[in-house]
């Protein structure tokens, strides 16, 4: 689905199928629709059974990164004596990236019996959602989500009148991108600053309260009940077909310069170029796409060309320099000052740094000054070389990626669209009205 | 009131410092966690094995209770969770959205992060401290109604431009439509 | 690095030096103990690993990425490259972002000289830095109790912050904020005034946490420093003691696992001004016609020996003087027949909770355990004991609060000091002067039998002598051996006669010390007093 747009004939709504309809978001509305078969379906499987579905399904994380989610679920060893935990990740704040908040706003029973199932493959009792505090709509219908599903006997330590313990809790946010990152999420929800944590130990081992912990994005968790209802095989017929590695329905957030940006599902794979051009509408009259970010602010950017010949799906992004990311793509078009644009990327990340370590917390910063400088017409041609120096410091050496997202736009800035920067390079300044002068 | 030394110690304590004066202009602190407050707590705690977890949920009870999070309020929390002062103080600088002052009737945040960027989210800022009268970021209207400022990303990126009023999330802002907009919150 | 049958030993090889360590040691202290030092900042010893400065990163071979090896477990086989091209690269990037804010304001901080930021930046940082754009200002604030916070110098390894979490138990101070606008803080109206805050100060690596008592007395390079034990509790805090043109200026913990690991508490460290006391006894005293007449040694010991001839001798000890001091003043009571008792000073006991049995102590005296194998016995009224006509030797007790009556019960009195008390003036005969514990050489005996030696910090003003040396010169002097030429020499007589030290000499005890046989017996909660 579109949305909020009406659908498109190519796309292919698993997820997204019920955007838009008042009546799915309440308990009975979704029941009609088939919600909560899947789970007490699952809840009379075993963990094992149920990992193995999602393993053979092909299943990969929808956050970013892209791990297969089965195996990342058979890392949990139920019965290990411990208390296991699930967090889902609802802190959607990649830059570009607006798909899970349609599925909480119009589908919050989808990720309730997602979590629910989720927490049972695993061996744990309690889900957390960790939303973030600006999705005050998503927080509302989630925590009503909740209440229903509690009231229905769906939830608690009868679940669906099988004797099993599964609890959903929301947990809201207070505004840190970086809360996005797994562990910084389990730093959060146990009441510290969100800083990520040292990997080893991962959080498999050692995740939430110390405890074994699984974290899942969203959109990866309700795809769950899907999978179940419809079964692996299923499920791998979406997808190119010289491609197992990708397989099922994604949603793609689209903004930007574009004629209808908004949500969009189709099967990994699906042509770049068609997407943006059919689905999307293509540029705004009279102009063209110059830059696209294919999977959030974090990844590469694109030219239009690399773009155009892009499958969507985990390999074909790489393929073409970049990365599928959490599926936001932001367009630019040629009416844009792309490096304002990259400054202002920059910034995103300076202001988002959690500060743990050296490179991050001092090189957002630096790369924001320098770039702003550039943009504000006293820039120079050491500055350029500078800010690839700098972001080389940035990238693979810290904590966790905050730090190379920061760099990756940068660097994939001045290696694609050099001429931009040495142009406002020679200007001198001319641009930069900053917002606050009215 | 600790004094290392004899002359720091001789002068005389100044009345903000005193520990047994959490408020700020001498009005006595009321706790926040009273009644159903202190109910809903209980059931958060229930949620969690640590008390510590509750914290991001204690502060949102603060600030919904407040509409800001005082020193106060910090070493309120601090005493139910069995933290210190100075750790609830380094968790809530850590998190843009708890209000560490008070803030305008309307605290309008809108996002100018690249997405929105791209699609004018600049000219909204600018439509608003116009409209508003705030003229400045950051800056509380001469009425005290409005204060306006920039975020990052909020997450609706397909919906430019994107603004909180409040705990209001409002889609598809633009410079024209602000004066409506302006005259729907009352 | 205790090796045990039950730990698994990890082969490696770091610099292309080969080591074995057992499983689960760090690479930066598996290198440590292959003689490479790893730079770092966040990373302490005493504090749980943060990971964050990236200053440690090495090349481990066959690795993606740089390993920061504060963080990262040796493992069989591992070649580690702390000084390859790919991990020099590394860190000099990580110091050029730590220069960036940094005010480079070496030539007023306190730290110069001793600052971790200015020795790695000479020895791997760039020349110049490419920084360009205004610097982040952030004014300096106190921290209350002794430290102040000069924000602007501060690298944010958060050693200070984890320091007061984990080891003091206190979490007073918090980093605030985010991004490039955090800092070090703390909640208004409370304080850094923990008995143990100010080790903050030692832990942070540059010059953002500052001692205000220390603040702009000297420079780290005009400073002397001796290895001594801190005299200001029987805890026996191990500890450097700094002195600036023959006056103490400031002491520091010196690590020591076994008694203080790298922490020594804000009374021991600040209670050094008595070290400086400008009202000391400079010269022998002889009482003629009624008044103290300075003297040479010679003329007073000889004096000393004879008011001692045939007399029983009662000793008044300060439980602060050495072993040897003690020991000798101990062989002097049984040969006269006399006896001897010391008090304590008392003073609430305060612990550091993450360390086990490290407190500052309640007993306010260097050497309790020493005075008590001396054969000297603890009274609060330490007089009591003496009998009329014993000769009263008050060996450095200043004898405030004592009743004034009982010591006129003294046939003659005695004093073995580095002050001359006002009474004393009045009734002393012989005043013999001492030089302090950071004048002389010698050991104390902790309040867990464990004996460490100090050294020599300064001189000793006037003519005054070491405490060993005195007494032993006066032990001749009543016919009673040669006396002794140095502290060692001294010690290795105390050992002859005591069973519980056998073994133990200058060289053995070396500059950790080592625990008696009854404190070994005893284990760590122990230690009796002994006759």
């Amino acid at each position: 689905m579109g949305f909020p747009h009406r659908p498109h004939e190519r796309e292919t709504l698993v997820l997204s199928k019920h955007f838009g309809e008042h009546e799915a978001i309440g308990l009975d509305g979704w029941r009609k629709r088939g919600g909560y078969v899947a789970l007490e379906k699952a809840l009379r499987m075993t963990p094992a059974e149920i990992v193995n579905v999602v393993k053979e399904s092909g299943l990969r994380g929808r956050g970013g990164a892209g791990f297969p989610t089965g195996v990342k679920w058979s890392f949990m060893k139920p019965g290990d004596g411990k208390p296991h935990y699930l967090c889902c990740n609802a802190d959607e704040s990649e830059p570009g990236t607006f798909k899970d908040r349609e599925i909480m706003r119009w589908t919050p029973h989808a990720l309730v019996e997602g979590c629910a199932i989720g927490a049972y493959a695993i061996g744990a009792e309690v889900a957390y959602v960790y939303i973030r505090g600006e999705y005050t709509e998503a927080l509302d219908k989630m925590n009503a989500a909740c209440r229903e599903a509690y009231a229905a006997g769906i939830l608690g330590t009868n679940a669906m009148g099988t004797g099993k313990t599964v609890h959903v809790y929301v947990h809201k946010g207070a505004g840190a991108y970086i809360c996005g990152e797994e562990t910084a999420l389990m730093n959060s929800l146990e009441g510290r600053r969100g800083n990520p944590r040292i990997k080893p130990p991962f959080p498999a081992v050692a995740g939430l309260f110390g405890q074994p912990t699984t974290i899942n994005n969203v959109e990866t968790l309700v795809a769950v009940p899907h999978i179940l209802n419809n079964g692996a095989e299923w499920y791998k017929t979406f997808g190119r077909p010289d491609n197992p590695r990708s397989t099922g329905t994604k949603l793609f957030s689209v903004c930007g310069n574009i004629q209808r940006p908004g949500n969009y599902e189709v099967t990994l794979g699906f042509p770049f170029k068609d997407f943006l051009y059919e689905l999307c509408g293509g540029p705004l009259p009279g102009r063209n796409f110059k830059a696209i970010i294919p999977g959030g602010i974090s990844v590469p950017i694109q030219t239009r060309e690399e773009a155009e010949s892009s499958p969507m799906d985990y390999e074909g992004f790489v393929a073409n320099g970049t990365m599928l990311g959490s599926g936001g793509v932001i367009v630019i078009d040629d009416a844009q000052n792309l490096v304002k644009q990259i400054a202002r990327a920059a910034r995103f990340f300076a202001h988002e740094s959690c500060a743990q370590c050296t490179q991050c917390r001092e090189g957002t910063a630096w790369t924001t000054k320098i770039l702003e400088r550039i943009v504000a017409g006293d820039g120079t041609h050491e500055d350029l070389d500078t800010l690839l120096e700098i972001s080389e410091n940035m990238t693979g050496k810290t904590i966790c990626v905050l730090s190379d997202s920061c760099a990756t736009p940068v660097v994939s800035g001045i290696k694609k669209f050099r001429a931009d920067f040495e142009a406002l390079i020679k200007k001198k300044r001319v641009h930069m009205v900053p917002a606050q002068v009215a | 009131m600790s004094a290392p030394h004899g002359e720091i110690g001789e002068m005389h304590a100044p009345a903000h410092a005193s520990h047994g004066d959490r408020g700020h202009h001498h009005v006595p602190y009321s706790p926040v966690f009273t009644g159903a407050r202190r109910a809903e707590l209980d059931e958060l705690l229930t949620r969690y094995p640590t008390k510590m977890a509750a914290l991001l949920p204690a502060l949102w009870i603060v600030q919904e209770e407040r509409g800001w999070v005082s020193d106060a309020a910090m070493a309120e929390v601090s005493d139910l969770l069995d933290l210190t002062p100075a750790y609830v103080k380094g968790v809530v600088t850590f998190y843009t959205m708890y209000h560490q002052h008070p803030v305008a009737k309307h605290f309008i945040q809108v996002c100018t992060t690249s997405p929105c960027n791209v699609c004018g989210a600049e000219d909204v800022v600018k439509s608003l401290l116009k409209h508003t009268g705030c003229g400045e970021l950051g800056v509380m209207s001469p009425d005290g109604r409005y204060q306006v400022i920039e975020v990052e990303c909020l997450g609706a990126c397909g919906f430019n431009t994107p603004l909180m009023v409040n705990e209001k999330f409002i889609e598809s802002v633009t410079p024209e439509t602000v004066p409506e907009l302006l005259a729907s919150l009352g | 690095m205790a090796t045990t049958a039950n730990v698994k030993m990890i082969n490696l090889t770091i610099e292309g030096r080969a080591v074995s360590v057992p499983d689960g040691t760090s690479i930066l202290e598996a290198a440590k103990v292959a003689g490479v030092l790893v730079p770092h900042y966040c990373y302490h010893p005493g504090l749980p690993v943060a990971g964050v400065c990236r200053m440690c990163l090495v090349e481990v071979e066959k690795a993606p990425k740089l390993a920061p090896s504060c963080a990262t477990s040796v493992a069989e086989g591992q070649v580690v490259h702390v000084h390859s091209e790919k991990a020099l690269e590394a860190r000099k990037g990580v110091l050029e972002m730590l220069l960036i804010n940094h005010p480079l304001d070496c030539p007023i901080c306190d730290q110069a000289g001793e600052c971790e930021l200015q020795d790695y930046t000479f020895q791997e940082g760039r020349a110049e830095g490419r920084y360009r754009d205004p610097k982040r200002f952030n004014p300096v604030e106190d921290f209350g109790g002794d430290v102040v916070y000069v924000a602007n110098r501060c690298i944010l390894c958060t050693r200070c912050v984890r320091f007061m979490d984990d080891v003091a138990h206190d979490p007073v101070l918090t980093v605030a904020e985010r991004g490039d606008r955090a800092l070090i803080g703390k909640f208004e109206g409370q304080d850094l005034t923990h008995p143990w805050a100010g080790n903050v100060v030692d832990l942070c690596p540059v010059g953002a946490l500052l001692s205000k008592d220390s603040l702009n007395k000297a420079r780290a390079w005009e400073m002397d420093r001796a290895a001594s034990v801190c005299p200001n509790c029987s805890q026996g805090c191990n500890m450097i003691v700094e002195t600036r043109d023959n006056q103490v200026v400031r002491l520091r913990p010196r690590p020591n696992d076994a008694v203080n690991k790298y922490f020594m508490c804000d009374h021991g460290r600040l209670n050094y001004r008595w070290m400086n006391r400008a009202d000391r006894v400079e010269e022998p005293l002889v009482r003629q016609a009624g008044v103290l007449a300075k003297t040479d040694w010679e003329i007073a010991l000889r004096s000393a020996a004879a008011l001692l001839a045939g007399k029983r001798a009662f000793v008044l000890a300060s439980p602060n003087l050495s072993n040897e001091a003690l020991f000798l003043l101990g062989k002097l009571v049984r040969r006269t027949g006399g006896s001897g008792s010391f008090r304590v000073n008392h003073g609430p006991e305060a612990p550091l909770p993450g360390v086990e049995d490290l407190a500052l102590r309640s007993d306010r005296a260097a050497n309790v355990r020493g005075a008590e194998m001396a054969g000297f016995r603890r009274s609060e009224n330490p007089l009591s004991a003496m009998q009329a006509g014993d000769v009263l030797i008050v060996a450095d007790e200043e004898l405030g609060d004592v009743d004034a009556a009982a010591a006129a019960k003294a046939g003659a009195i005695l004093v073995i000091g580095t002050t001359l008390p006002a009474w004393a003036r009045h009734g002393a005969n012989v005043v013999l002067p001492i030089a302090n514990c950071v004048e002389e050489e010698g050991t104390f005996t902790n309040l867990r039998g464990r004996v460490q030696r100090f050294l020599q910090a300064k001189a000793a003003p006037g003519s005054a002598r070491p405490s060993f040396f005195v007494l032993g010169d006066l032990l001749a002097a009543m016919g009673d051996g040669q006396g002794y030429w140095t502290a060692s020499q001294a010690f290795d007589a105390l050992v002859a006669t005591q069973p519980s030290l056998a073994g133990m000499s200058y060289d053995t005890l070396a500059l950790k010390g080592a625990a008696s046989a009854d404190a070994m017996a005893a284990g760590v909660g122990g230690g009796g007093a002994r006759t």
